[in-house]
């Protein structure tokens, strides 16, 4: 008996404890891909760079409820969380920052190892494009952001003055490599922007250093200045055409103000937008806008049949303004959308030639350049005309869904559309702005920075303004200055997170102006 | 471990007593009340130190000679004398003894022992108490029977789930469920998906599945002490359910019968006087109107229940078998929602080689079927429509006509915009959620078991059991063209869910038991295997307001849309395999001292890479009792005090060490972000307990107390914070405690011919307290909605609530505005309160009169908070009664303070305004826990009837569930839970409303 015992507990313990080697891959997804089978077509290294690029926008809460808001490019019928939000400057959204480190910053880090490792350089240097082009973004809305200590322990915050030379720094070392590359093409499968081609990828990162040197035009001429004209003069050109326009692919997906817009019914026209592109007469409106559907909204411009909605306004129901202008129905079928335009860069270049930097060409000559290439790339016919207006300006705004005077605004823009090569350098600089803003539709952080650096365009302020003390006070006649730091890295990294404010001088709240915001004349 | 085991086999099988007597007596012993066999049955030769001990079948061999007299003695029954003659063989049936009470009981892997020996805390609630009010969840009404367990069920209806925890949340990531336990074998109990504030419904869990009527009992294994056996799935404390068996002699066929209605209790205080202006969609006009005010009580119907089921039972010496059918058939109080549930079992065991080996086996089949379960949150719930609508609108033109014709695209549209002025995301019309939104759940599951025991010889048993559980779970949703544009896109939305579960085990254990002299030894050690892959399959999962279908409302896979529409693997995943050995050996001493060791290893899949995958894990405890040991007093008839510790590792989640990369609907790779955690070690909860069970008077009165002191450590906590190339990590951190006390008081205050009463309270009271989290984490999430949090901070509790409250002075004044006059709310969120309450207590009450009897369960819960979004939405709609009374009034109370001096009346609509809504003060609407209630009533009529001798015992009862409250201070029932999992605990945003259930139950018996 006791031996049929033992060999009844042995056999047991033999077949029960035998095995555990399958644990590794029963504690996987099979779902999921692995690095191994990445390697298949190289994607452990390619893969990376779709979704990157993909992430460098976000969607409504990020972009569309945020600064399309406090640039006044779009605005919302909704009466999100009882009113209150983003877009009163309260703050109830705040996801970019975990958009960013998660798409971008993690998974650059992680191919910049495997590209180094398996030595293709090309793409070490495109993960670095990509992280200054993600951290730009990101530090127009936080200011101080942790960038160079990213993956250190712990993570602390770069002030702005050392990020921007990280910027610059890691620009120079991105061209120099592509530009000792330039037949590379490596690229070419995962680049769904430039198809591979590496003298369009160099363009770009003149044309950013050039807008990443205007920013600084204020708070650091000299540095400015020096990183100006080395965009402008670098051998690889800038973005000048059209056809060099930097788009990120939606890779299939629907364009998400689309799907705000006509899905959601949570976004329409700004105010602003039908103040100024109904006043300049701006044949890009339709373009950019589909008429209302109600034709009692506009009696003030029966030829114009848009109307749009004041930012920040006092909404009662959503299906109050739900009839005013949607964005475009074109909308529905792109493929792709702006990250860098040719007149953008010739509006930077009008910009830099009244700042007197070598190389930069004729302010008017930009100027009307930047302005011709926007009508062209939204397929808004010639702008010659609309160049020669020096008469027609901005419209004051009536609300006609809110009684009285609720919601309406006089329009504080007096500059028309023709230069006036009498005038001085702030006028010229306001025309200047004013058509860099119309033209970052749909791509609004640039138009956002701008706006916070030179004042331009004079939008309206906010009607219905929440902003108390928990994120920070914004008064009757002044704009949202920045995104206050994410709650998570308030609790997580609190440390740090006290440093960084230490670099903004001035409260983690929505009014501190950030480094190159610095309040003072734009000359 | 294995080691560890071989020695303590070599020594149980080395050593072996030798006796000499004439001849061998053997039998077996069964309990005269049922008819099972008693293990651990003392025998002893009259006037001699030999003795014996019935195994666990309940057979003993003994030496004796003719004429000695052999003495059974067993704690709880009556001692018997038999005076040994010419027959080898002596069977005994032993009766229980009224004076004594002492029971044996379910334990762990289904090992039968006799509770006094018992180290730790077990409570054993009887089948009948889990059927006798019909509930259609039937572990919702152990509520209020078992100290130290609270119950949340669902407010989702018929086939719902139910949050159940034992002795507080002892971990920070998990939800601290116990292991459920079908006759020794652990059971699959997977929860579904839960809603959460702004959409979802409650998908379930697995325990409705099981047909009530099949439990023989269901004990209550508390602590870790108790389940060590079971690892660390019993680390929050294990329900092992003993399920009916087939017995001996003539075939027994039973018949239930039971119909029961559910209505409801009471819907939020709504007002109906005062409509909206303008054409808003808020009712906050001080123009008083005459409305209608039917329409939100005609909404909810009176919920059916039908209930039958037949089961026969019967066998002979060798072969016994127990079959049974329930069908089950409800209505919900929501329209259209309808519940059937189907349950097959059969069970059988037979003896075979002279008896030394039994084979049982058993197959239990379930299939379940919901329509239209209600849904909770905001998104494609009726009763936010339902509750707001503007009161001067006339609602059954919209009721009549929820859809209208869209001629632009020839199909019909919800007809509801025009009442809100436009789409609003948070409602819609109610008519068309419930008629053109269907959802429908699915479960089909088949159980089966085999359990083979073999008895090697008079002291060694082996026994091998394995199992299978296999489920297929199906949840669609259909919403079709043209409802609310934020959740269904042009063509209709398609949700569709479809996944297996299941669930191999399979263990061995080996185990001695012998007595010398006063010594006894009961030793087992065994081995387990058992590996589980739950929601293996796929789901459609569409893109947010982008159109997913081809052509309008055919919700099929033909007629999805290509990329970036979402096919994708469930992302409920889970595959996990654990393999361990354990062993326990109890020494026992006089019948007064019980020393039990355990220890167990486990390997578990979830830890593979660290190095950390084998764990082991150990427990003791002694048991002294008194009453043996000493002479008492007369009034004392037992007394025991009992002790343990067990410490019991715990594994981390599936795929959390080394995460790979998920491919996007887009066919991009979404890389993982989050750090490999190849260090992660298990997390450890530490036991100790002390209890004190004493009876007097004959046990008429009993008292049995538990004091214990629960440490969790080495948590598993992610932390979002950017790390390496991660931009978060996990890390073994942090402790939690609980600490309580349980006590229960049974009482048999009248014992008589024709009438008796037993009574028992339970009382529990459980403080958690989370000592420390990371360093690098202030607080880890755990849902919320708008406002509040549900927050674990270092020094607070598990379910805490924090939210905004009033800004006041310093004499308690709430601030108002100085130019608006509105209640300002605090700058941050402020603690609420903590959702689990301070103690619990439950009365039950048996009456028998001659052929009647009477059963009574109150419930209370004391402490604790709920926070409703529910209330805070309906006043900022301004449908609420206290905002109607107060424009009566002209103004609302208050206790406030503005630009310095006191304020005592404010405008209804700037203070509701200020307080509700979904920014508004939650302060206002938070409310006390408390709740006394009569939870449970029935009254029963027992009857035979002497013409009808096929007809045995039967009973007819009379009964009710939730009946009323004694007191209660939140305007709806906060016992019911919009989700049953970890996150959102008293969190109320429009739940359907709390429910009494009345009804007949017919039990036949042939």
């Amino acid at each position: 008996m006791k031996n049929i015992t033992y060999i009844f507990i042995v056999t047991f313990l033999f077949i029960s404890g035998s095995c555990t080697d399958n644990f590794v891959e029963l504690n996987e997804n099979p779902s999921q891909i692995d690095d191994e089978s990445l390697k298949q077509d190289f994607n452990n290294v390619g893969a990376f760079y779709p979704p990157m690029l993909k992430n460098l926008f976000g969607d409504q809460i990020e972009h569309n409820l945020s600064h399309d808001s406090w640039v006044r490019h779009l605005a919302t019928p909704t009466v999100f969380v009882g009113g209150i939000n983003n877009t009163t400057y309260y703050i109830t959204w705040n996801t970019y920052w975990n958009r960013i480190y998660d798409q971008i910053m993690s998974p650059a880090a992680q191919v910049t190892k495997v590209a180094q490792a398996e030595d293709y350089p090309v793409f070490v240097e495109w993960a670095k494009l990509i992280k200054v082009l993600g951290m730009h973004r990101l530090t127009a809305y936080h200011g101080p952001v942790i960038y160079t200590k990213f993956g250190q322990e712990p993570a602390t915050y770069d002030s702005e003055p050392v990020l921007y030379n990280a910027f610059f720094t890691q620009l120079d070392e991105v061209q120099a490599v592509f530009a000792a590359n330039q037949d590379y093409t490596g690229l070419g499968k995962f680049d769904a922007s430039y198809g591979g081609s590496i003298p369009q990828w160099q363009k770009l990162i003149n044309s950013v250093r050039l807008r990443l040197a205007m920013r600084l035009s204020k708070v650091d001429p000299a540095l400015a200045q020096l990183q100006g004209e080395k965009a402008i003069s670098d051998p690889a050109g800038l973005i000048t055409t059209n056809t060099d326009n930097f788009l990120i692919s939606l890779y299939g997906g629907i364009f998400p103000p689309y799907r705000i817009s006509f899905g959601w019914g949570d976004t329409r026209m700004s105010a602003s937008m039908e103040s100024i592109l109904v006043g300049y007469k701006d044949a890009r409106i339709s373009k950019f806008f589909d008429p209302a559907t109600d034709d009692t909204l506009y009696p003030d411009h029966p030829d114009f049949p848009y109307k749009g909605i004041r930012n920040g306004a006092e909404l009662v129901a959503k299906g109050d303004r739900l009839t005013y202008s949607n964005i475009s129905s074109d909308f529905e079928n792109v493929e792709n959308r702006r990250f860098f335009t040719a007149a953008e860069t010739h509006f930077l270049l009008a910009e830099a030639a009244l700042r007197g930097w070598a190389g930069s060409g004729n302010a008017q000559d930009n100027y009307e350049m930047g302005v011709s290439l926007s009508f062209e790339d939204w397929g808004a016919g010639s702008a010659a005309a609309y160049l020669a207006d020096n008469t027609s300006t901005p419209i004051n705004y009536d609300d006609p869904k809110a009684s009285g005077a609720v919601n309406d605004f006089v329009s504080r823009i007096t500059s028309t559309v023709a230069w006036d090569e009498a005038a001085d350098n702030e006028a010229k600089l306001e025309k200047i702005i004013t058509q860099k803003w119309i033209d970052g539709y749909t791509n609004s952080i640039e138009a956002w920075v701008d706006h916070r650096r030179t004042d331009y365009p004079k939008l309206p302020f906010n009607y219905k303004n929440d902003s108390n003390a928990e994120w920070g006070i914004i008064p009757a006649d002044g704009f949202l200055r920045r995104q206050v730091f994410v709650q998570s890295q308030r609790e997580n990294n609190a440390a740090s997170v006290a440093e960084a404010t230490s670099f903004l001088g001035g409260p983690d709240e929505i009014g501190t102006r950030l480094w190159w915001d610095t309040g003072g004349p734009n000359f | 471990m294995t080691k560890k085991l071989l020695v303590i086999l070599a020594l149980v099988l080395g050593s072996y007593p030798i006796l000499a007597q004439d001849k061998t007596v053997s039998g077996t012993i069964t309990d005269a009340s049922d008819g099972s066999p008693l293990p651990g049955v003392n025998v002893l030769v009259q006037g001699t130190t030999s003795g014996s001990q019935t195994d666990f079948d309940g057979n003993y061999t003994i030496d004796a000679s003719e004429g000695d007299v052999l003495v059974f003695s067993f704690l709880g029954m009556k001692s018997q004398s038999v005076t040994v003659g010419s027959s080898n063989t002596i069977n005994v049936s032993m009766e229980e003894d009224a004076s004594q009470l002492d029971e044996v009981v379910v334990t762990a892997l289904g090992i039968k022992r006799k509770e006094k020996t018992l180290t730790y805390a077990q409570q054993t609630v009887g089948g009948d108490e889990l059927t006798n009010t019909r509930d259609v969840n039937f572990v919702n009404s152990i509520s209020g029977k078992a100290a130290g367990v609270e119950i949340r069920k669902s407010s989702s209806g018929p086939g719902g789930s139910t949050k159940i925890q034992i002795r507080g949340s002892k971990s920070l990531s998990g939800d601290s469920s116990p292991l459920f336990v079908i006759d020794g074998i652990p059971m699959v109990n997977n929860r579904g998906g839960q809603p959460g504030v702004w959409n979802g419904v409650d998908q379930g869990d697995g325990l409705s599945q099981l047909n009530p009527d099949d439990i023989e009992s269901m004990s209550i294994l508390k602590g870790a002490n108790a389940a060590i056996l079971y690892g660390s799935q019993g680390a929050n404390g294990v329900v092992v359910i003993t399920t009916k068996s087939g017995k001996q002699g003539t075939a027994t066929v039973q018949v239930n019968s039971g119909i029961t209605f559910e209505s409801v209790i009471e819907t939020p205080e709504l007002q109906f006087r005062y409509g909206a202006e303008g054409g808003a969609k808020e009712s906050w006009s001080y123009t008083k109107g005459d409305y209608g005010d039917n329409y939100v009580e005609e909404y909810f119907d009176t919920g059916e229940q039908y209930f039958n089921s037949v089961s026969v039972s019967g066998g002979n010496e060798k072969t016994q078998a127990y079959f049974s059918f329930a069908n089950t058939t409800a209505t919900g109080i929501t329209p259209g929602n309808k519940y059937g549930k189907n349950n097959l079992t059969f069970k059988q065991s037979t003896k075979l080689f002279n008896d030394k080996v039994k084979v049982t086996s058993n197959i239990i089949l379930a299939q379940e079927k919901t329509d239209g379960r209600n849904r909770a949150g905001y998104y494609n719930n009726p009763l936010t429509g339902l509750y707001w609508f503007p009161r001067n609108l006339p609602f059954y033109k919209y009721k009549d006509n929820y859809k209208i014709f869209d001629a632009a695209r020839n199909l019909d549209v919800m007809n509801w915009d025009e009442v809100i002025g436009g789409p609003d995301h948070l409602q819609s019309n109610p008519y068309w959620l419930l008629n053109e939104e269907s959802q429908e759940d699915k479960t089909n599951r088949v159980i089966t078991s085999l359990n083979i025991e073999y008895d090697i010889t008079e002291h060694f048993k082996f026994q091998v059991r394995g199992n299978y559980d296999y489920a297929v779970k199906e949840f669609d949703t259909q919403r079709r063209a043209g409802g609310n544009t934020t959740t269904v896109a042009a063509n209709g939305n398609w949700l569709y869910e479809k996944y297996d579960d299941t669930s191999t085990y399979l263990d061995g254990i080996l185990t001695y038991n012998n007595t010398f002299g006063d010594f006894n030894i009961t030793a087992l050690g065994g081995a387990t295997y058992q590996k589980t892959v739950f929601a293996d399959g796929v789901r459609v999962n569409p893109p947010a307001a982008q159109n997913q279908l081809a052509y309008a409302n055919e919700f099929n896979f033909n007629n999805l849309l290509g990329p970036p529409v979402q096919i994708e693997s469930s992302p409920l995943l889970d595959r996990r395999e654990k393999q361990s050995m354990f062993a326990n050996v109890t020494f026992g001493y006089k019948e007064m001292l019980f020393l039990d060791l355990a220890g167990r290893n486990d390997w578990a899949s979830t830890l593979a890479l660290t190095g950390n995958d084998s764990y082991f894990y150990p427990s003791v405890g002694l048991t002294v009792i008194l009453s043996e040991m000493f002479s008492m007093p007369e009034a004392i008839s037992f007394a025991k005090i009992r002790g343990s510790f067990a410490s019991v590792g715990n594994e981390v989640p599936y795929n959390r060490i080394f995460p790979r990369h998920k491919i996007n609907a887009d066919k991009s790779v979404d890389f993982n972000t989050t750090r490999p955690f190849t260090d992660a070690k298990p997390e450890i909860i530490r036991t100790s307990e002390l209890g004190l069970d004493m009876r007097f008077f004959q046990n008429r009165l009993g008292i049995d107390f538990t004091y214990y002191d629960i440490n969790s450590q080495d948590q598993f906590i992610e932390i979002g914070q950017p790390f390496e190339d991660y931009t978060s990590f996990f890390v073994n951190a942090g402790e939690i405690t609980n600490k309580g006390v349980e006590i229960t008081l049974t009482g048999k205050p009248i014992v008589g011919e024709d009438f008796n009463w037993s009574t028992a309270i339970n009382y529990s009271r459980n403080k958690n307290t989370i000592v420390e989290l990371h360093p690098d984490t202030q607080e880890i999430g755990q849902g919320g909605s708008e406002g509040v949090r549900v927050r674990l901070v270092e020094g607070g509790a598990a379910s805490d609530i924090y939210g905004f409250k009033f800004q006041r002075d310093d004499q308690g004044r709430i601030i108002l505005d100085d130019v608006s006059g509105r209640p300002l709310k605090t700058g941050e969120r402020e603690l609420l309160g903590n959702a689990e309450p301070d103690y619990i207590l439950g009365w039950s009450n048996t009456l028998n009169y001659k052929n009647f009897g009477l059963n009574m369960q109150i419930n209370g819960k004391f402490g604790g908070i709920v926070v409703s979004q529910t209330e805070a939405l309906l006043d900022g709609y301004g449908v609420s009664e206290r905002s109607a009374v107060a424009r009566d009034r002209g103004y609302e109370n208050i206790n406030a303070v503005q630009n310095g001096s006191a304020v005592t009346q404010i405008d209804p609509f700037t203070y509701y305004d200020a307080v509700g809504g979904r920014n508004g003060i939650d302060e206002a609407h938070t409310y006390d826990r408390t709740s006394i209630r009569l939870a449970q009533l029935a009254l029963s009529y027992n009857f035979k009837i002497s013409q009808w001798e096929w007809l045995k015992n039967s009973s007819v009862s009379l009964i009710g569930n939730n009946l009323f409250y004694f007191y209660k201070d939140a305007p709806y029932d906060p016992e019911l839970s919009q989700a049953t999992g970890r996150n959102d605990a008293g969190i109320d945003n429009f739940n359907l409303p709390s429910t009494r259930t009345i009804g007949l139950n017919l039990n036949l018996t042939f």
